[in-house]
C-alpha cells in the first residue's frame, strides 16, 4: 500500500552522506545519558543479586542495612511481590510454551547467579553498595542445570516443580515433505553447529530513574530502552495502573542493540523503592551488574542436516535448534531462538522443509534481546552447510549459492516458515561481491601469502535480514502481544519551521539525521528547518514495537514519509490561496513555494505558516483547519527483507590457532539507501559485533552455572586492532511494500558476521579440510581442530 | 563498583611511607599507579583500610645507569620507561616488553615497581625481571635490603616484602651491545594479560656461539620464569635450527600452568614451548639491530 | 590524616574545589561534584577508555584514580577541547567521518587520538589502530574513528 498520488519531491537530502544533526553536542560532551541525569530529591539504588545459581531463600535479614546511615530503604521480593505483578513475556510464538516468569526480584528461589534478591536505595550509590554488603540472605542449594546437555538429561533436577522437565516448549515448521526429500537426494551433509553466550554489551550500561508520585498517581521515569512505549503498557499491567498516569522519556541512549529493547526487572523496583520513599529513585547498572541483569543472547545448538542432488540444488533442510534458555523468560521468551528457525533456510529455495525449535531452561542468565536476534544462527544453519555440500559435490561457493537463489521475477517469495520475501536480485549482489573480490586482488594476496608459508583464506556469507517488524496482524498471528505500527507526526509551525515527533529510539543510529532528510525532501524545505523529538510518551506518538527489529528506517521513516506528503498538500494549499494559484501548480522547494516553471512569484513556508497559525483572514482557506499538522500510521503489510554478501579475508596461525582478520568487504541491498555514511556505519557496526562474537565474545559458564567472564578482563569486547577495514558497496532495489522504498539495515553485520569467519577460516585450512562448528573459535580450539586434521592427513596419507 | 570507604594518606618521600605502612599494618596498601589495586577496589575484591599513596614521591621517579646496571625507579611511569632512550640503549628488551602492557593511557599511569609490586604471574614486567635476574630493592623500618628477582616473586600475587616494606628501585643488568631481543606474546588481544609471554635476549660470541641468552615465560606458572633449562641447551652452542628446537623442548618441564576461560593448560604448555622458538629466532635475527 | 579531604583542581580552565571523601573516584568527582558529565563510565575497571581525560597533560582513566590524588593537578576533559562553539579538528572529522554513533565512548576517544596526535602527528593506519585500541566502541567498528583519526592529522600538519 502506497500514497497514490505522484508527489514532484524535491530530492536533496535523501540519498546523500549528509553529517549527522546529532553529532555537535555528543563531540563536545553535551550528550545527556541516564547517568548524566538528576532530579530534584533524588536518592540512588543498589541490587543485591544471587551468589549461586540455584536456591531457595529461606531468610533474608536487612535489618543491618537499614540501620547504615544514609539509607533510605531495603526491599526483598516479598515486598515488590505485594505491589507488583510478575515481569512481562510479550514474544509467545510457540503454541502452549510453559512460561517461566518471575518478578523482578526472587521471592523464594534463584534460579541463575546475578538473580536480584534485594534492593537498596541511599543518598548515593557508594553507600547502597555499603548496604548491600550489610544484608544477610541465608540460602539452601538446589541441584544446579549449568548447560544444555545437562538440562535435557534424563535425570535432570527441574527448575521448576511443576514442570515435567526442563523444555519450555517446541515447535516446528513443515514445508513439502522433508522425510521423502532426504530419502530420495544424492547428498545429506549435516552439522552441530553451537554458538556461545553473548551480549549486546552497549558501552552504556542501563539504567532507570523512577518518580513515583503518590499525591498525583503519577509514574515518571527517565529510561534507558529503546522501546518507550512498550515500556508504558508494560509498567501499566505490572502495576496495574492507567497507562496515562505514566510517562516515560528517554535520555540520549549509549547504545542498544537490542539490550536496551527488553523490559527489566530494575525499572519495577526503582518504581516500587520510589513508591516507598516518596523519593525519585535512580538505578544504574554497573558493568558488574550488566553481565548477569541485562539480556544474554546467541546460546543455541543447532543440528541440522541439508539433503541436495549432485548438481547443487538443494531439496531438503531438516533441523532442530536448541535455546538455551536461562532460569526465567525475558520479555522476548523464546522470540530470538525461534527466529533462528525462521531465518534457517537463508536466501535459498528449499521447498521441503522440517525444522523445529525447542528451548530449554537452564540456571543461566535470561535470553533476551541483540542485534540480529536469531539470524545470526539461522545464517550459520544455511551458510555453513551450503559450503559443506559444495566441497563434498566439488562445486564453486558461489555457484552452488547462485544456482539455488529465487531469481527476481520469483518474488514476492515464501520462505516455507511464516516469512515473505518483498524482493531482491541475490545473484546480482553475489556477483558484486565476488568482482569486488576480484578487484581489491585479494586472490592474489592469497596465492602470495601461501607461497610464503602463511596460511591466507577468503570467506563468503549472504545472508537475508528480514526488517521492518512488522504487520501487526501478522505479528500477532506467530505470537507476539503486541504490535508493530508506527505512528509519526509532522508539524510546521507559525514560522514555517517543522518539527517530526517519532516514537522511535535514537541510539546512535543516526535517526534524527535520516527523518530530518525524509521529511525536509517530501516537505520541500531546507534540513536546518527540520526538528526531530523523539524520546517522551507524554510528547510522542506511538510505535508498536519499538526501535527493535531494524524497523527504524522503513517504518518509521515511511510514517514521517507519508505525513510529510499529506502536510506538504495543506502547505501548497495555503500557498495557492496566497498566491491565487491552483495547488496543483505549485512546487516547493528549499521551502520557497511557486508556480512550477515560473519564478516570478512566490512565498515562503514562513508565510504559509503564519496564515495557518496567526493572520488567517483572508490567507487560510475557509475549508481548510488552522495549523499544519498531519499524522500518519504506517503498519506495513509485509516485511522488507535486505539482504547482503561479505567477504573476508584472513590470516590463521596454524601453530597457535590464531585468528587474523585483514580485510572485509560487503555488497548490500536495503533498498532506497537513505544516508549511505549511515548505512555504511550500520553495516560496520554489526559486523565489528558479529565477528567479536565469532572470535572474542563469551559469557562462560562452569558446572556451577557460575559466571566466569563479567568483567571485561575476560568478556573480550573487539578493539581496532580486531577488527578489519571494511569497504562497502550497494545496489538499491527498492522494497515493494514501503512507502520510499526502505528495507531495514540495523542488524544486517551481525547476521553476516559469524559464519563468514568460519567460511575464511575453512578456506585458509582447506588443505586440512578443517570445518568450524562451533563459536567463538578460540585459538585453543581451533589449534585442537587444525592438529586433529593435520593427524588425520598424515594417518591417510 | 564503588570503592569501599578507605582513609587516605599522601606519602612525601619513602620514610614516611614506610612510617605509615608499619603504623597501618597489613590493611594499608600501598597506591601507586593504580591500574591494578583500583579496579580490585571498584569490585570491592580489594577493601584495604588505607591506601598510602606514593605517587608524590618523587624520588622514587627516575632512571639512570647505576654501575653497569640500569638503574629504575619504582615510581616512575611505565610510558616513561618505554620511551627513554637510556632503558633503549641499555636493556632494549623493556620497552619492547612494555609494549604489550596495557594501553598508553594504562602506562602513563602504571609505574614499574607497581607492576613488580603487584606480581601477577601473567604480566611482562615480573616475568622480564625474573628472566633478567633483576633485582629488587625494598625499604622497611629496618633500612634496604636487595632480593633477587627469583626470591622476590613468592606466588600468585604473592611477593618477599614484608607488610611495612616498599619497593623502591628496579635494577637490571645492563644488556651488552649487540644483543638480540625480542617478546613473543599471545594474548587474545593486544594489551591483555598474556596466555603466554615469552621474552629472550640472546648475544653471540665472534664464533656465532651464544655467549649470552635470557630466557623468561609469563602466564605459565603462578610465579614468573626463568627458563634456565632452555638457557643451559643454548649457552655455548650454535643457535641451530636443532639446538633452538632442543631448548624450546626443555621448556614443557620447566612450566606448571593452569587453564582458564582463555586456554586450558595443556595450550600454555604448548605455546611456551612454541614461543620460546619463536622468540630466541626473532632476538637472533635482530642481534646488531637496534631498539 | 583525616577522612575528608579537601581537593583543588583546575579543570578546563576552571578551578573547582570542593571536600571529597577518600574513596570518591576522580570520575566521579568530575561528573558529580564538577558537572562535567561529558566524561563517560563505561566499565569501572579501566577497561573500555570511555572516562579518559587528561591529567597533567597525558591521559588517564578517570575510573581508576581518586579525586584526593589530583589536588593542585590540571585537567582537561572533553568539554575542554572545544573553542566556545567551535568544535576543533579533531572532533569535526569525527563529525565529517561518522566516527561516532551513540556518543558515549566518543569523549574518550577524543582524548585518546588528541594525545595520540600530539606524540605522533603523522600516523599511519596501523599506529591509529593500536593508539585506540585501549578505548572500546561498540558502535562504529572502529573504521570510521580511524578514518577521523587520520583525517584530523591530515587536517591539523596543514
Amino acid at each position: 500500500m502506497t500514497i497514490a498520488e505522484p508527489v514532484h519531491n524535491q530530492r536533496k537530502y535523501v540519498g546523500t552522506s549528509v553529517r549527522r544533526t546529532e553529532d555537535p553536542r555528543l563531540l563536545a560532551g553535551r550528550g545527556q545519558y541516564i547517568d548524566d541525569l538528576t532530579v530534584p530529591k533524588m536518592i540512588e539504588g543498589a541490587i543485591l543479586r544471587s551468589p549461586l545459581a540455584h536456591a531457595r531463600i529461606t531468610n533474608i535479614d536487612v535489618s543491618r542495612a537499614l540501620e547504615l546511615p544514609g539509607v533510605f530503604d531495603v526491599i526483598t521480593g516479598k515486598d515488590l511481590a505485594a505491589v507488583a505483578g510478575q515481569q512481562p513475556v510479550i514474544w509467545l510464538p510457540i503454541p502452549d510454551q510453559r512460561l517461566a516468569k518471575t518478578h523482578a526480584l526472587a521471592v523464594d528461589r534463584v534460579r541463575w547467579v546475578g538473580q536480584a534478591v534485594a534492593a537498596v536505595v541511599a543518598v548515593d550509590r557508594y553507600v547502597a553498595e555499603d548496604a548491600l554488603e550489610l544484608i544477610e540472605v541465608d540460602y539452601e542449594p538446589l541441584p544446579v542445570v549449568a548447560d544444555l546437555e545437562a538440562a535435557l538429561a534424563p535425570d535432570a533436577p527441574k527448575l521448576y516443580d511443576d514442570w515435567p522437565d526442563n523444555v519450555s516448549g517446541s515447535h516446528s515448521y513443515k514445508t513439502g515433505d522433508a522425510d521423502a526429500a532426504f530419502a530420495s537426494a544424492d547428498l545429506v551433509v549435516s552439522g552441530s553447529f553451537t554458538h556461545g553466550r553473548a551480549m549486546g554489551c552497549p558501552l552504556e550500561p542501563r539504567g532507570c530513574i523512577v518518580s513515583w508520585d503518590s499525591f498525583s498517581d503519577t509514574l515518571d521515569l527517565w529510561l534507558s530502552t529503546q522501546a518507550p512505549n512498550l515500556a508504558r503498557d508494560l509498567l501499566a499491567e505490572v502495576f496495574e495502573v492507567p497507562v496515562s498516569k505514566i510517562r516515560v522519556r528517554t535520555p540520549n541512549l549509549g547504545g542498544g542493540f537490542g539490550n536496551k529493547f527488553d523490559f527489566y526487572g530494575e525499572e519495577i523496583i526503582a518504581a516500587v523503592l520510589s513508591r516507598r520513599t516518596g523519593r525519585p529513585v535512580k538505578i544504574v547498572e554497573d558493568r558488574a551488574d550488566s553481565f548477569v541483569a541485562t539480556g544474554h543472547s546467541r546460546d543455541q545448538r543447532l543440528d541440522f542436516e541439508m539433503a541436495l542432488n549432485n548438481d547443487g540444488t538443494i531439496v531438503g533442510l531438516r533441523g532442530i535448534s536448541y535455546g538455551v534458555l536461562g532460569g526465567a523468560l525475558s520479555t522476548v521468551g523464546a522470540g530470538p531462538c525461534w527466529a533462528s528457525v525462521l531465518t534457517c533456510m537463508g536466501p535459498y529455495k528449499i521447498p521441503n522443509l522440517d525444522v523445529t525449535v525447542k528451548v530449554v531452561m537452564t540456571n543461566r542468565a535470561p535470553y533476551g534481546s541483540y542485534r540480529g536476534w536469531g539470524a545470526p544462527k539461522g545464517n550459520i544453519v544455511h551458510e555453513r552447510l551450503i559450503e559443506m555440500a559444495a566441497r563434498e559435490l566439488g562445486m564453486d561457493r558461489a555457484e552452488i549459492r547462485r544456482k539455488n537463489f529465487p531469481a527476481p521475477e520469483e518474488f514476492p517469495y515464501f520462505s516455507g516458515a511464516a516469512f515473505t520475501f518483498d524482493s531482491g536480485r541475490y545473484a546480482d549482489c553475489l556477483d558484486l561481491a565476488m568482482s569486488k573480490v576480484e578487484e581489491l586482488g585479494w586472490r592474489e594476496r592469497q596465492a602470495k601469502a601461501r607461497a610464503e608459508g602463511r596460511s591466507l583464506g577468503i570467506g563468503y556469507s549472504f545472508h537475508i535480514e528480514p526488517s521492518g517488524y512488522g504487520p501487526s496482524r501478522i505479528m500477532n498471528l506467530v505470537g507476539l502481544q503486541h504490535s508493530g505500527f508506527d505512528e509519526a507526526t509532522v508539524r510546521m509551525d507559525s514560522v514555517g519551521k517543522v518539527t517530526v515527533y517519532s516514537g522511535q529510539i535514537n541510539m546512535g543510529q543516526g535517526t534524527h539525521t535520516t527523518y530530518a532528510q525524509i521529511a525536509a525532501d517530501n516537505l520541500g524545505v531546507p534540513m536546518e528547518d527540520v526538528v526531530v523529538v523523539t524520546g517522551d510518551t507524554d510528547s510522542c506518538p506511538y510505535t508498536g514495537y519499538g526501535t527493535g527489529g531494524s524497523r527504524g528506517a522503513p517504518l518509521g521513516g515511511a510514517s514521517i514519509l507519508r505525513a510529510s506528503q499529506r502536510l506538504r498538500g495543506k502547505i501548497l494549499r495555503v500557498a495557492a490561496q496566497l498566491l491565487e494559484a491552483s495547488p496543483d501548480d505549485l512546487e516547493i522547494n528549499d521551502g520557497q513555494i511557486s508556480v512550477r516553471g515560473t519564478s516570478s512569484k512566490s512565498v515562503s513556508t514562513r508565510d504559509v505558516g503564519d496564515a495557518a497559525y496567526r493572520r488567517l483572514l483572508d490567507k487560510l482557506p475557509e475549508e481548510e483547519m488552522p495549523t499544519l499538522e498531519e499524522v500518519d500510521v504506517f503498519d506495513p503489510p509485509n516485511m522488507a527483507t535486505s539482504y547482503g554478501c561479505t567477504a573476508l579475508l584472513v590470516e590463521v596461525d596454524r601453530e597457535t590457532g590464531m585468528v587474523s582478520l585483514l580485510d572485509c568487504l560487503q555488497a548490500h541491498d536495503c533498498g532506497t539507501v537513505l544516508n549511505p555514511m549511515l548505512v555504511d556505519g550500520q553495516l560496520a557496526g554489526g559486523l565489528a559485533q558479529a565477528l567479536g562474537g565469532a572470535l572474542l565474545e563469551e559469557l562462560v559458564y562452569d558446572d556451577e552455572a557460575q559466571l566466569k567472564t563479567a568483567s571485561f578482563m575476560d568478556y573480550l569486547l573487539p578493539t581496532a586492532m580486531d577488527i578489519p577495514p571494511f569497504q562497502f558497496f550497494h545496489q538499491e532495489t527498492p522494497a515493494p511494500d514501503i512507502p520510499g522504498g526502505v528495507k531495514g539495515v540495523g542488524e544486517a553485520g551481525t547476521i553476516a558476521g559469524v559464519s563468514l569467519v568460519a567460511s575464511a577460516i575453512d578456506d585458509a585450512l582447506s588443505d586440512l579440510g578443517v570445518t568450524v562448528t562451533r563459536f567463538p573459535v578460540t585459538p585453543p580450539r581451533l589449534l585442537d581442530q587444525i592438529r586433529e586434521a593435520q593427524s588425520r592427513k598424515e594417518g591417510s596419507a | 563498583m564503588k570503592p569501599a570507604a578507605v582513609k587516605y594518606a599522601r606519602a612525601g618521600d619513602v620514610q614516611e611511607a614506610v612510617a605509615l605502612l608499619s603504623e597501618h599494618g597489613t590493611d594499608a596498601k600501598v597506591l601507586a599507579g593504580g591500574q591494578s589495586l583500583v579496579p580490585l577496589m571498584n569490585f570491592r575484591l580489594a577493601s584495604p583500610s588505607i591506601l598510602i599513596d606514593i605517587n608524590r614521591v618523587n624520588e622514587l621517579a627516575y632512571v639512570r645507569e647505576d654501575n653497569g646496571s640500569l638503574l629504575i625507579g619504582a615510581m616512575t611511569r611505565q610510558r616513561d620507561v618505554e620511551t627513554s632512550p637510556v632503558v633503549a640503549a641499555a636493556v632494549p628488551l623493556l620497552p619492547q616488553a612494555l609494549h604489550h602492557v596495557g594501553h598508553v593511557t594504562n602506562r602513563n599511569r602504571g609505574t614499574v615497581g607497581g607492576s613488580v609490586a603487584h606480581a601477577d604471574p601473567a604480566s611482562e614486567l615480573p616475568a622480564l625481571v625474573t628472566g633478567l635476574a633483576g633485582e629488587l630493592t625494598v625499604e622497611g623500618p629496618k633500612g634496604q635490603r636487595t632480593i633477587a628477582a627469583e626470591d622476590f616473586f613468592v606466588g600468585t600475587f604473592t611477593t618477599a616484602m614484608e607488610y611495612d616494606e616498599v619497593l623502591t628501585a628496579v635494577r637490571l643488568p645492563r644488556l651488552p651491545a649487540g644483543t638480540g631481543v625480542a617478546v613473543e606474546e599471545l594474548a587474545r588481544r593486544h594489551g591483555d594479560f598474556a596466555i603466554v609471554a615469552v621474552m629472550a635476549a640472546v648475544h653471540l660470541a665472534p664464533d656465532g656461539s651464544v655467549d649470552l641468552v635470557r630466557l623468561a615465560a609469563s602466564g605459565v606458572d603462578s610465579v614468573p620464569l626463568r627458563l634456565h633449562s632452555a638457557e643451559a641447551v643454548l649457552a655455548g652452542a650454535q643457535p641451530t635450527a636443532d639446538a633452538i628446537a632442543a631448548a624450546a623442548a626443555t621448556v614443557a618441564a620447566s612450566v606448571n600452568p593452569t587453564g582458564d576461560v582463555h586456554a586450558p593448560a595443556s595450550y600454555r604448555r604448548d605455546m611456551a614451548q612454541l614461543l620460546v622458538k619463536r622468540a630466541v629466532g626473532a632476538a637472533i635475527e635482530r642481534i646488531g639491530v637496534s631498539a | 590524616m583525616s577522612d575528608s579531604q579537601t581537593v583543588s583542581v583546575t579543570i578546563n580552565g576552571h578551578v573547582y574545589t570542593a571536600d571529597c571523601d577518600p574513596r570518591l573516584t576522580l570520575a566521579d568527582f568530575i561528573r558529580h561534584k564538577c558537572g562535567l558529565t561529558g566524561t563517560h563510565l563505561g566499565c569501572e575497571h579501566g577497561v573500555c577508555g570511555a572516562c579518559t581525560i587528561m591529567v597533567d597533560g597525558r591521559t588517564a582513566r578517570a575510573c581508576l584514580m581518586l579525586a584526593v590524588q589530583v589536588d593542585g593537578s590540571t585537567i582537561t576533559t572533553v568539554e575542554g577541547l572545544a573553542s566556545g562553539n567551535e568544535l576543533n579538528p579533531l572532533q569535526e572529522a569525527f563529525w565529517d567521518n561518522h566516527g561516532l554513533q551513540c556518543g558515549f565512548c566518543t569523549s574518550g576517544m577524543l582524548m585518546c587520538a588528541t594525545e595520540l596526535l600530539e606524540e605522533n602527528p603523522d600516523p599511519s593506519a596501523e599506529e591509529v589502530r593500536e593508539g585506540i585500541s585501549g578505548n572500546l566502541c561498540r558502535c562504529t567498528g572502529y573504521d570510521s574513528i580511524v578514518k577521523s583519526v587520520l583525517a584530523a592529522a591530515e587536517k591539523m600538519r596543514s
